[in-house]
């Protein structure tokens, strides 16, 4: 009987790590299947109460009776167990390692957990094995063999070996729903086989092999969830699962940051994100849009309300003063340029959202120590769709709507002379009445901007041979809400996945987007739309004394952008311990930018015409492997390394002509004088390679240690090789078996230390001068850059510990992290004397900042039942950054009259100006000077939102609002208009002060006499710096399932009524505290930005 | 119903051919991309040049346009400046600095946008850091050189700018020390340009030379030697500061921001009421609708200046007029009140203005004909009686 016990032990192999595999298999018994078991810690195992009472038994039978009693697999060879005597264990309170000891007592024999059983052993091991004996004997032998040399593996019996299979199906659903869980993993456990669920939540998974098999379900958002079941060769079983709701999925797979796919609970860092579930529903145009208000600890500011230009991200707050603060972006692997482009663009936002599957967002150097330098702002990696097996699965969505602004209240009708050009309500502070004799006959220069989306997507695969494709195409026209600003993309995907073989498979990744854009002319510009409308009377343009700023849009500001994004990996795992990948990636950026004043222009007659082409390339090469290892059953490793390599490039010709012979369409050289005003070219290689050592015990505990080595061509020939270290600890406290709280299950415990960099750009190390041309035309040179050959990069420390935890059996999840990160040597621009003839501030690594902060992130379930689910989400994230040491300087951004300035011992930047201390006292101002103001970044922000679903989940309404405060912001236009007497705020008290009666000002306050009434510092705002806290209303989304009958052919339909940015509320009093004028520059302040508008959509959604 | 993974169920000795070859594959590729990577590690960014190959004696001539180029960059840009500080124009747009200008906060203005403080002493330090490299790089050439008295001429004009605009000298990042200390560094430099320009053979360099001088040595306080100089200049010789259309950096500050950008104005200054003068023309200007125009903050009507009315007007480093003036100045001290109208006269004949009567005492007339002769030009209104 134990020898047909041990014959159990039914598929044993011994992989080599180089991938040549060796099956080393045994003509063994399936009398007892119960051997092949779920697979758990051997802590579990041995914990286990014996329930076993036995006397006077052979040692076989006792290990015989145990296995029936605890259920605990034992693995013995009968043949090794004669000779030993009778043993006795009365252990029917004691537990199985107890009874073990008991029964092994005085024997030659000890246990030892193995792959989630008990395997019974020699305790002279070490010694020789004989060679004689049965084939168990010999399987035993190699067992042992194997142990010692911690190379075994438990590898599933071929089902053709065997010819004894089965068939598991079923069906997956939400155990609070009943809703079907689509593309959930099911997974034969053991056998290597598995299957993915479909729509309506069906699996199936032939040829396993007969016997007791453990069958487990994962997916994202739910615990997982296994079941034993006996598999009867030639027939079907039916096993069925119902999934909890796991607000903090443990056993998610998450890729960004880490040396490979790592389950969530190995990983001692934060990482957020989004599924394309969570944003299904919201109106977004671009991935910015999308990450807006979702995710704990990544601010996104629109900048402006131009259709096709991008905003600002960062992550955690501001962390380096000169060199950018925007997170790499990666997609499927690849990094994507990362910066805002030329024109304003942001390339980020060319993935379509239609596209997207999935974004994992790692927050600070303690995740992103693998990406070494210029990860020190953040890791953000999108993951696209990729094919499934099956039929082609058709989805089409075309969406109607348009973007709106009303910028009028009842104290300003005209609404900035903006809702009304013409009319009553344009008047002066001082009663001059006005209009624009350009005025469009709608009266307004607003409009409706149209908005038309159309995506298109299919995706399938074959099973023999293994490929898997997901095609799509898009096509998007944007009209903003003032002619003819506006932006029209289009662009396709190409996702292909194709396995050869277990062990090996490829992908390629394609995207084009082709972007054509209108820009209204804006900012601080006196040619700028809003500059001039808004000043009223005071504008640029004018026919005869009267506002003609129709005549501004005779400039033409076009942008057509390419983009393609090309991807090719190679996955390849030649053992279940042993696996390595190989990305190469290609982002591929071209932007041309035209300004064209046309002949006869009125502010230009002549005409005029620039040209900026703009090319940026990203190569990446990125290998990376890691090897497993367990020590038995309790102990894990994986040992990781990889190496990238990136080349960036960027090249830039700036040309412009002036003056045409006459009117028409022209080009450069129609001009007839032609220069050109810019030709860069820059290249910068970045390498570097990692190690990583993570150790797992328990499967609840995991620390990981690695270190990231790497050089950027920045700093000359030998690369400047920097070191980064990481270190970080997961503890899935919940495992523990006294843990109390049922309610609080699972909770990880996360801590984590890690650095990255930043490097300089490509001449900042050495002394150059610029070639020029002087004397009209003749070569010449002069000086560029002073050099620094000491430069390296600047180098940001995170120390980040958190908390995850889902309570109430899934109802609510929590995920709460602290950070603390100092960037040191961090580089600032220091200006050399003058008088030593180089202008240029030079870098030098003196800084030290300093930015701590808290997120939290919690979901909760308040209402679920079949016909009614309602949930909501909030987060909080706070960030507050500190320069400590900027040498001593006063760094100012940009220009002195912005006020935004880096002083030691403020946050990073702040707004320095005049403080009214008696602000609301009907007095004459009492002024403080250069007063600390406030910091230009939030401070706070919160997201929240509800998704309340009904009648089965017919109906989906989705609200998402998001704050942003603790900040403030230049308003250069109320100080412009105010000064030009058209600032509605202003009105009353510049009356009175035009009364002429100086009682006339006893009800104005202190604050509006200063910033209404000639500041004694004309021109520097120094009183014009608000508070920008806002609330919006980012999204708010109907969504209706249509009945199928009424699109014949189709699998489902969708109809979606959504809007954005619906409401704003704020007591800043410019046009919208979201807007700057510097783009993606660290420094804010508005200055005549369109803002961004409301946007409304309705949407149809078809898959068939 | 979906189906098993296939992939999973594949046989094994599958698996161990594809893995030999997947890895075999990786390693070639691996190999591949190591071997190629010495060229392609190799970062070589084209543009800018190093300070080292600078020193070659074919580069000398472009580093002398340097000079010249730099020069009237940061000459351009102060004459804007004190213009309106001076009062020759006034501020009727939107820059903070212009506006501080206007109301005579030269520091700030200084300090901002145009950056006129970094630009003059660009001027000065390639010069000088310039003529140090002639000499090494040249060897035995330098001192008989053309470029080289060239090289001294502009050298004596960047300091002369600096002398005639700052308070404080400060060389090379040292201690600020007098002022005069740059009208010291120019009298020598000029005379270094005089010495070779002659031995070169390059007159215009030389009169050029010694106008400067001439300047600088009044400024010092050295009337003999400035009327020396002076009188060796014809009324009618003129040097410039080059600007071109060629490109932007060699446009004319004074134009971009009083012809093409309406920042500044003649309006509210002394000069609205001058009119007819050649030496300081100004004029209206209409929109399309036959609205006059205003400048940069829409409220100033925009009186435009009109000595510099393309991007491509040179600005005058130095005239044969203003070494009349000098004489007459020298005249003057020296009590002969006749003999320094003669001058100015002579002075108001070039620019085809009537003579004025000799009222036997200096008068207010004279004041302006010292101060309007460089309007908007080399000395902006800085170094007015």
């Amino acid at each position: 009987m134990l020898r047909s016990a041990l014959m159990l032990l039914t598929t044993l192999a011994l992989v080599y790590p180089a991938g040549a595999q060796v099956e080393t298999t045994a003509s063994l018994d399936l009398n007892e299947p119960e051997l092949i078991s779920q697979i758990a810690p051997a802590s579990e195992l041995l914990e286990r109460r014996a329930h076993l009472s036995v006397e006077d038994v052979t040692l076989d039978e006792g290990l015989h009776a145990l296995r029936e009693a605890s259920g605990v697999p034992l693995a013995f060879s009968p043949s090794r167990l004669e000779g030993n005597g009778t043993v006795t264990c009365r252990c029917d309170d004691a537990t199985v390692q107890t009874a073990l000891d008991r029964l092994l007592a005085g024997t030659d024999f000890e246990f030892v957990p193995l792959d989630g059983r008990i395997l019974i052993e020699s305790s002279d091991r070490g010694r020789a094995a004989p060679e004689s004996g049965s084939a168990a004997d010999r399987l035993f032998q190699d067992l042992r063999s194997s142990v010692a040399t911690t190379e075994l593996r438990l590898v599933a019996r071929s089902p053709q070996q065997f010819g004894r299979t089965g068939t598991v199906t079923g069906r997956v659903v939400s155990l609070e729903t009943g809703q079907p869980l689509g593309a959930a993993q099911v997974e034969a456990v053991g056998t290597g086989l598995g299957a993915i669920t479909d729509a309506a939540g069906q699996y199936s998974i032939a040829s396993v092999p007969a016997g007791e098999v453990q069958i487990r379900v994962q997916t994202i958002g739910h615990a997982t969830q296994s079941r034993t079941v006996q598999v009867v060769a030639g027939e079907s079983i039916q096993v069925d699962f119902e999934l909890r709701q796991e607000a903090i999925g443990l056993d998610a797979i998450v890729v960004t940051g880490q040396a490979g796919a790592t389950r969530r609970r190995e990983v001692g860092v934060s990482i957020g994100g989004l599924s394309a579930s969570d944003i299904d529903l919201a109106p977004v145009s671009g991935t910015q849009e999308m990450l807006a208000g979702r995710v704990p600890g990544a601010t996104v500011m629109a900048n402006t309300g131009q259709p096709g230009r991008g905003g600002t991200m960062v992550l955690r707050g501001l962390n380096s003063l000169t060199q950018g603060n925007s997170p790499l972006i990666y997609v499927d692997g690849v990094r994507m340029f990362s910066e805002g482009a030329a024109g304003g663009l942001m390339p980020f936002n060319d993935i379509n959202p239609g596209d997207i599957d999935r974004i994992e967002v790692v927050r600070g150097p303690a995740a992103t120590t693998i990406y070494g330098t210029e990860a020190s702002a953040g890791v953000i990696q999108i993951f696209t769709k990729r094919g499934t097996d099956g039929r082609a699965v058709w989805e089409a969505e075309t969406q109607f709507g348009f973007n709106q602004w009303d910028p009028s209240t009842s104290q300003d009708p005209s609404g900035f002379f903006l809702a009304e050009c013409t009319g009553p309500n344009l008047v002066t502070s001082q009663g001059v009445q006005f209009e624009d004799v350009t005025c469009p006959s709608s009266g307004s220069w607003l409009e409706l901007g149209q908005v038309q989306r159309h995506f298109l997507s299919v995706r399938g695969g074959s099973e023999d041979p293994s490929f898997q494709y997901y095609l799509s195409g898009n096509f998007n026209r944007e009209g903003g809400v003032i002619a003819p600003g506006s932006s029209n993309d289009r662009g396709v995907r190409a996702n292909f996945d194709f396995a050869p073989a277990d062990n090996l498979s490829f992908g390629a990744r394609v995207m084009y987007n082709q972007r054509e854009s209108q820009f209204l002319p804006d900012g601080n510009n006196f040619r700028g739309f809003l500059l001039n409308v808004t000043r009223g009377p005071a504008n640029n343009y004018k026919i005869g004394a009267d506002p003609a700023n129709d005549l501004i849009r005779e400039q033409e500001l076009t942008n057509e952008h390419d983009h393609y994004v090309l991807g090719f990996s190679v996955d390849h795992t030649p053992s279940d311990r042993f696996n390595q990948q190989l990305r190469i990636g290609y982002d591929y950026n071209a932007i041309v930018n035209e300004n064209h004043r046309p002949f006869g222009h009125a502010t230009d007659v002549p005409g005029f015409i620039s040209v900026q082409d703009w090319k940026h390339y990203v190569l990446s090469f990125d290998y990376s492997g890691s090897f497993r290892n367990q020590f038995g059953d309790n102990v894990t490793s994986r040992f990781s390394w990889g190496g990238q390599l990136f080349e960036d490039t960027r090249r830039q010709l700036n040309v412009t002509g002036n003056e045409f012979a006459g009117p028409g369409q022209p080009t450069v050289t129609s001009a007839s004088r032609t220069s050109t005003t810019a030709d860069i070219r820059l290249r910068v290689i970045n390498a570097g390679m990692f190690i990583e050592e993570q150790i797992g015990l328990f499967d609840r505990l995991y620390i990981t240690a690695g270190a990231r080595f790497d050089g950027n061509s920045a700093f000359g020939d030998d690369f400047g090789i920097q070191m980064y270290p990481k270190l970080n600890a997961s503890y899935i406290i919940s495992d523990h078996d006294f843990w109390p709280l049922e309610w609080a299950e699972p909770v990880q415990l996360r801590a984590a230390v890690g650095d990255a960099g930043r490097a300089p750009g490509a001449f900042d190390a050495v002394q150059t001068w610029n070639p020029i041309s002087g004397d009209d035309g003749s070569p010449a040179f002069t000086p560029g850059q002073l050099g620094n050959p000491d430069l390296g990069p600047e180098r940001s420390r995170e120390y980040e510990v958190g908390m995850d935890a889902t309570f109430l059996q899934g109802r609510l999840g929590v995920d709460v992290s602290y950070f603390h990160q100092t960037t040191r040597d961090a580089l600032i621009g220091m200006a050399p004397p003058a008088s030593l003839g180089f202008l240029s501030s030079q870098l030098e690594n003196v800084g030290v900042i300093e930015s701590t902060g808290v997120e939290l992130e919690l979901t909760g379930v308040f209402l679920q039942s079949d016909q009614l689910d309602w949930r909501g989400r909030f987060h909080l994230a706070t960030s507050n950054s500190e320069a400590v040491d900027v040498a001593g300087q006063e760094i100012i951004l940009g220009s002195g009259r912005w006020n935004n300035f880096i002083r030691e011992g403020y946050p990073v930047p702040s707004l320095f100006g005049t403080r009214v201390v008696n602000a609301g006292e009907m007095a004459e101002p009492v002024l403080e000077e250069d007063q600390f103001i406030g910091t230009v970044y939030p401070t706070r922000t919160l997201g929240m939102g509800t998704t309340l679903t009904a009648l089965n989940g017919q109906v989906t309404l989705d609200v998402h609002g998001e704050f942003q405060g603790g900040h403030y912001l230049q308003n250069a236009v109320g100080f412009q208009n105010a000064l030009r007497n058209v600032w509605v705020p202003c009105y009353e008290a510049q009356q009175a002060a035009a009364a002429g009666d100086p009682s006339a000002l006893n009800s104005i306050p202190a604050e509006d006499r200063y910033k209404c009434l000639s500041p004694d510092e004309p021109y520097s705002y120094p009183g014009w710096l608000e508070s920008a806290d806002f609330f919006k209303l980012r999204s708010a989304s109907l969504n209706l399932q249509l009945p199928e009958r009424w699109i014949p052919g189709a699998e489902t339909a969708r109809l979606t009524l959504s809007g954005r940015n619906l409401l704003t509320i704020t007591d800043y009093t410019g046009l919208d505290p979201e807007v700057t004028d510097f783009g993606f520059s660290v420094q804010r302040q508005e200055y005549y930005n369109i803002p961004p508008t409301r946007r409304f959509l309705a949407s149809l959604r078809v898959t068939f | 119903m979906p189906k098993a993974n296939p992939v999973k169920t594949r046989s094994m000795k599958m698996s161990a051919r594809t893995s030999r070859l997947g890895l075999a594959g990786l390693l070639v590729l691996l190999l591949g991309l190591g071997t190629g990577c010495s060229d392609f590690l190799e970062v070589t960014n084209p543009g800018p040049l190093t300070d080292e190959q600078l020193n070659d004696p074919a580069a000398m001539a472009g580093l002398v346009t340097g000079m010249s180029a730099d020069l009237s960059f940061g000459l351009s840009r102060a004459a804007f400046v004190v213009s309106l500080a001076a009062g020759e124009q006034n501020h009727g747009g939107s820059y903070l600095w212009a506006g501080q200008a206007s109301r005579g906060l030269i520091t700030d203005a200084m300090e901002e946008a145009p950056h006129v403080w970094g630009f003059m002493h660009r001027a000065r330090w390639v010069a000088e850091a310039g003529l140090d490299r002639m000499q090494e790089v040249m060897g035995g050439d330098f001192t008989s050189s053309p470029l080289s008295a060239r090289a001294y001429l502009l050298a004596g004009y960047s300091n002369r700018l600096l002398g005639e605009t700052v308070c404080d000298a400060v060389f090379d990042g040292q201690a600020p020390v007098d002022f005069s200390q740059h009208f010291d560094r120019a009298e020598a430099h000029f005379t270094e340009s005089i010495g070779i320009a002659q031995a070169a053979g390059a007159s215009t360099l030389e009169t050029s030379a010694r106008a400067g001088r001439a300047t600088v040595r009044a400024a010092l306080g050295d009337w003999s030697g400035a009327v020396s100089d002076a009188a060796q200049v014809p009324t009618d010789f003129q040097y410039d500061a080059i600007f071109s259309l060629n490109t932007t950096r060699e446009y004319n500050y004074v134009y971009s921001e009083t012809g093409n950008r309406l920042e500044a104005s003649v309006f509210n200054t002394d000069w609205e009421e001058v009119f007819d003068d050649p030496r300081v023309p100004w004029d209206t200007i209409y929109d399309s609708g036959g609205g006059l125009r205003v400048g940069q903050d829409g409220l100033t009507p925009h009186f435009q200046q009109g000595k510099y009315p393309g991007w491509d007007e040179n600005i005058p480093l130095v005239k044969g007029a203003e070494m009349r003036m000098i004489e007459a100045e020298a005249q003057l001290r020296a009590g002969n009140v006749d003999e320094a109208f003669n001058l100015v006269n002579e002075q108001r004949a070039h620019f085809g203005l009537p003579a004025l009567e000799t009222p036997g005492r200096p008068t207010r007339g004279m004041h302006s004909s010292r101060s309007t002769s460089p309007w908007s030009g080399s000395k902006a209104g800085t170094s007015g009686i």
